[in-house]
């Protein structure tokens, strides 16, 4: 199948340090890719990269075979692709109800029209609105809509994140460790919605993820990578028998 | 004439440093951009008059007790005022120090009255030649002033327990807090010091600028604009961006004209603001995601 | 139909067996509370409304009010002035997050782009208004995006040396005739000339119109994507809202907002001179009018309006004495009211409101979770 996000040898430095070194990642349309690899491997680097908010000296960057090196982050949305923050980044003095709308910006509009209230912005208003109405029941959320986000418990906050990322209407969806810090129970819940996603939605999902039996059971593809580079990729299975990976998490005995 | 302003724009902006200084330490202990720094040094003007006049005390004399009441000032309004509201944001913090300016400048205004008063001590306007260049004995004398002070801030925060302990907090005030210093205690200190500064402040400008509630406003805001200058967090910097602007405002005054003064001071930060949006030695923003 | 509608139903189906996962009984009441809520909100609004239209009745009404003189419309006129510039600065201050010591600059813009245009050109009030405000968001535009990075105190210090570049130049350029002046004739609306209570009248329109605008806004899309900048700019942008567009669009509108208040306030006195443009003080008083009133309220310029511009008025005989009464209420505000007047004026309505709607039954079950406070997070802006 034909590829949806792709970056080809993408180098970034902070001063002297490499935070990537020649990594290169494809991601299958219709497919949930995830990224794993050790504390400091590059992965969330690499993930600003593939959101635009961060900058890199080489390599090319790749959406739908179009080059977007110079996008800015605004831009990706537009493209069709949204995403997630490792720390929860959420508007926390707003509702939820505001949050999941300001996730559907892109959907707005002419911004003079919507600012005059015009007919035309008005319906958009409603339409927007009702849909995220809808993403909320989706995520199990529509009981919370009218609290403000900071009250709402850890597990919520999460769903409320996907739940911005999902009302811009995305195809492609970053997802980074979307079950850190999380029970048991709210990670099987994630997990089976990280599916739903893909299934139902047809959503291409890209995953930085530390919970082995996510990633494993969830991914199709996996993508390792160590000290900023590539490691090894393979399907779940693979990744499990890879000596380089096991090397890599457990350590060589010499 | 290019020499002899230059030198005496560094007079005039060793004397901002003060105010620019009081600007920066405030600041990065308390997030506070303080409005009310100049008129502190407006208040120990006015003192100073009141105990040499009045009190008919010697001039070092009045130095120490003027110092003491300007530090105490510094701490009432933050015991009073600042405290009260510390966990609001810094634009509530703000306001509250331009309240306390309304203040001070009514107090002033009713206890000694809004017309200009000469301050009793002068200092000799006689040229004396240095390096080619004729400066006054006045701007040598308070270039002395700011310099011992300078001195005395750098050992203070280089060597004393409680200078340490400032600048820990500066860096990060929670892991001070669980480092066991307190740090009210060093709020308190941090504006005793704005105080203290501003005594120097008040009673160096005061010969120059003659006393009056509106006196320090210029300067204030000339301080403001040389601590921003240079980053709001750096001291070093306050002072560069001080001397920078004292130096370049003489310039312009000396060659545009008088009322191109001020104007310069601000073409100069919105310039530099422009390109280094942080200022000059401020912390530039990373982007952390 | 709506990809999305049509998998959340799959959602619904398939889940229905899991552990009370999406029972489509709780979906279907959920949904009901919902609707109720929302009738209940259009209801409350419907009252605001009315409200709102009951006050601008009794604002035109009272320059008729027997034993009212024109000097009185004149002096409530010049407080609906200060109300609108006060607007322009929590525009950008309250939704926007960006603090401005510099909008007296906007106000000079504005009020010398009319008055020039009359004196020359001899057009009325109306052109002149929409000159003045056009005029003033172009260069607020310019100078949105100067300072497009600057944040905070470098924000404040950035607009005031705005202001004073604007007092230095209508100072010492000779189109501006400095502190001479510009004298104008009288004023005009289209062919009528009007003398102070038209004067008023007109001023209430813009204030209504100013006011409009800013209900629109916070409620469109637009001010949703200004807020989301201000709380949080990294997942704004990743929401796909162009920080450069917009924050230069606030810019813009809080500029061309205090623009409109200076038109009038150079029209009201008919007199224009640097000695009253050039003074950063009105900067001040706009910054302290927008935050003692509650910038992010629609009643906030209006209540902090009223209160830095009348507290002179009324305690003028007292000199010194009103500076330090000036001061003590501004720090008791900010000690009590430390979002602002319209907060805490608007407490008894709002709470009234929630209990309407707590008696509907919504959100019951989040109740509980309310008191779930994060320390760390408690730090807005």
């Amino acid at each position: 199948m034909a590829s949806h996000l792709r970056c080809e040898n993408v180098t970034v430095r902070f001063g002297g340090v490499v935070a990537c070194d020649c990594v290169s990642l494809d991601v299958e349309e219709g497919k949930i890719i995830g990224v794993i690899g050790p504390n400091g491997a590059g992965k969330t680097t690499l993930f600003n990269v593939l959101s635009r908010f961060q900058d890199f000296s080489e390599g090319k960057l790749f959406y739908r075979e179009k080059r977007i090196d110079r996008y800015r982050p605004h831009q990706m949305v537009a493209l069709g692709l949204a995403r997630t923050f490792q720390n929860i980044n959420l508007f926390a003095e707003q509702s939820v109800l505001s949050n999941i709308l300001v996730g559907s910006h892109c959907l707005i509009g002419n911004p003079f029209a919507s600012l005059v209230w015009t007919p035309g912005a008005r319906r958009i208003e409603r339409e927007l609105t009702r849909r995220a109405f809808e993403t909320a029941e989706l995520l199990h959320l529509e009981r919370d809509l009218d609290t403000l986000a900071k009250h709402l418990p850890y597990g919520h906050q999460k769903r409320v994140e996907l739940a911005r990322a999902l009302a811009s209407k995305p195809q492609i969806i970053l997802l980074d460790e979307p079950v850190a810090g999380c029970n048991e129970e709210e990670t099987a819940e994630l997990k089976n919605i990280v599916r739903d996603i893909n299934r139902e939605l047809g959503i291409t999902v890209v995953l930085v993820e530390h919970d082995m039996s996510m990633v494993m059971s969830v991914c199709d593809y996996i993508y390792v990578f160590n000290f900023g580079a590539n490691l090894a990729q393979g399907t779940p299975a693979e990744i499990q028998s890879h000596p380089d990976v096991i090397n890599a998490y457990l350590g060589t005995e010499e | 004439m290019f020499g002899q302003l230059a030198m005496s724009g560094l007079a005039t902006g060793s004397l901002y440093a003060l105010t620019a200084v009081a600007v920066v330490v405030v600041f990065r202990n308390t997030r506070v951009i303080n409005l009310a720094q100049g008129d502190f040094a407006m208040i120990a003007a006015f003192l100073g008059i009141v105990f040499l006049k009045d009190f008919q005390l010697n001039y070092f004399l009045m130095l120490p007790l003027v110092i003491v009441c300007s530090m105490l000032l510094g701490v009432l309004v933050e015991r009073l005022v600042m405290r009260p509201i510390a966990d609001t944001d810094w634009l509530t913090l703000f306001t509250a120090t331009l309240g306390v300016y309304y203040i001070l400048h009514g107090v002033a205004g009713w206890a000694w009255g809004r017309d200009t008063k000469a301050f009793p001590v002068t200092f000799d306007a006689k040229p004396v030649s240095i390096l080619g260049t004729l400066v006054s004995e006045g701007h040598l004398v308070n270039m002395a002033w700011a310099l011992g002070i300078g001195l005395i801030l750098f050992l203070f925060f280089k060597y004393t327990k409680q200078g340490i302990a400032m600048r820990a907090v500066t860096d990060d005030p929670e892991t001070a807090k669980l480092m066991g210093i307190p740090v009210r205690f060093i709020v308190m200190l941090t504006w005793a010091m704005a105080g203290f500064l501003a005594a120097f402040a008040g009673l160096l400008l005061a010969p120059i600028l003659y006393v009056s509630p509106g006196m320090m406003d210029e300067v204030l805001i000339k301080g403001y604009v040389a601590a921003v200058f240079g980053g709001l967090y750096s001291i070093p910097g306050a002072i560069l961006g001080a001397l920078m602007i004292g130096v370049a405002e003489n310039l312009a005054g000396g060659y545009l004209g008088a009322h191109f003064k001020t104007a310069t001071a601000f073409a100069m930060i919105v310039l530099l603001l422009t390109f280094r949006p942080k200022g000059l030695f401020g912390i530039q923003a990373r982007r952390e995601i | 139909m709506d990809v999305l509608q049509a998998a959340g139903r799959r959602f619904a189906r398939d889940r229905a067996g899991d552990a009370g996962y999406l029972d489509p009984e709780a979906v279907d009441r959920t949904r009901r509370q919902r609707r109720a809520l929302a009738d209940m909100k259009a209801r409350f609004q419907k009252q605001n409304w009315i409200a709102a239209g009951l006050l601008m009745g009794l604002a035109a009404l009272f320059p008729m009010l027997p034993g009212v003189e024109g000097w009185m419309a004149y002096t409530v006129a010049l407080v609906i002035i200060y109300i609108i510039a006060a607007q322009g600065v929590a525009v950008l201050t309250g939704y926007a997050g960006l603090v401005t010591v510099g909008h007296g600059g906007f106000l000079a813009i504005g009020a010398y782009t009319s008055a020039l245009l009359t004196k020359h050109y001899g057009t009325e009030l109306i052109t002149g208004l929409i000159a003045g405000g056009l005029m003033s968001a172009l260069i607020g535009c310019l100078l949105g995006l100067i300072f497009l990075r600057l944040s905070g105190a470098f924000m404040a210090i950035g607009t005031l040396g705005f202001a004073f570049f604007v007092g230095t130049i209508v100072n010492n350029v000779d189109l501006f005739e400095g502190r001479e002046g510009i004298n104008l004739a009288k004023n005009r609306v289209l062919l009528w000339e009007i003398g102070d209570v038209g004067f008023y009248y007109v001023a209430l329109a813009v204030f209504a119109l100013v006011t409009l605008l800013i209900y629109c806004l916070t409620r469109s899309g637009v001010g949703r994507a200004l807020m989301a900048l201000r709380d949080a700019e990294k997942a704004a942008e990743s929401s796909g809202i162009d920080r450069v567009f917009y924050r230069t669009l606030a810019f813009s509108i809080s500029a061309f907002i205090t623009g409109l208040a200076g038109v009038l306030n150079g029209h009201i006195v008919r007199y224009i001179s640097s000695e009253v443009y050039a003074d950063i003080w009105y900067s001040v008083d706009f910054l302290v009018a927008a935050i003692v009133g509650g910038s992010a309220f629609l009643m906030g310029p209006v209540l902090g309006g009223i209160f830095v511009a009348l507290l002179p008025y009324f305690l003028e005989e007292l000199h010194d004495l009103a500076f330090i009464l000036k001061g003590v209420a501004l720090i008791l505000v900010l000690m009590f009211a430390p979002a602002g007047l319209a907060e805490v004026m608007g407490r008894p309505l709002r709470a009234l409101r929630r209990r309407q709607i707590e008696r509907l039954g919504v959100g019951a079950s989040r109740q509980e979770n309310a008191s779930i406070r994060e320390p760390g997070k408690l730090e807005a802006r």
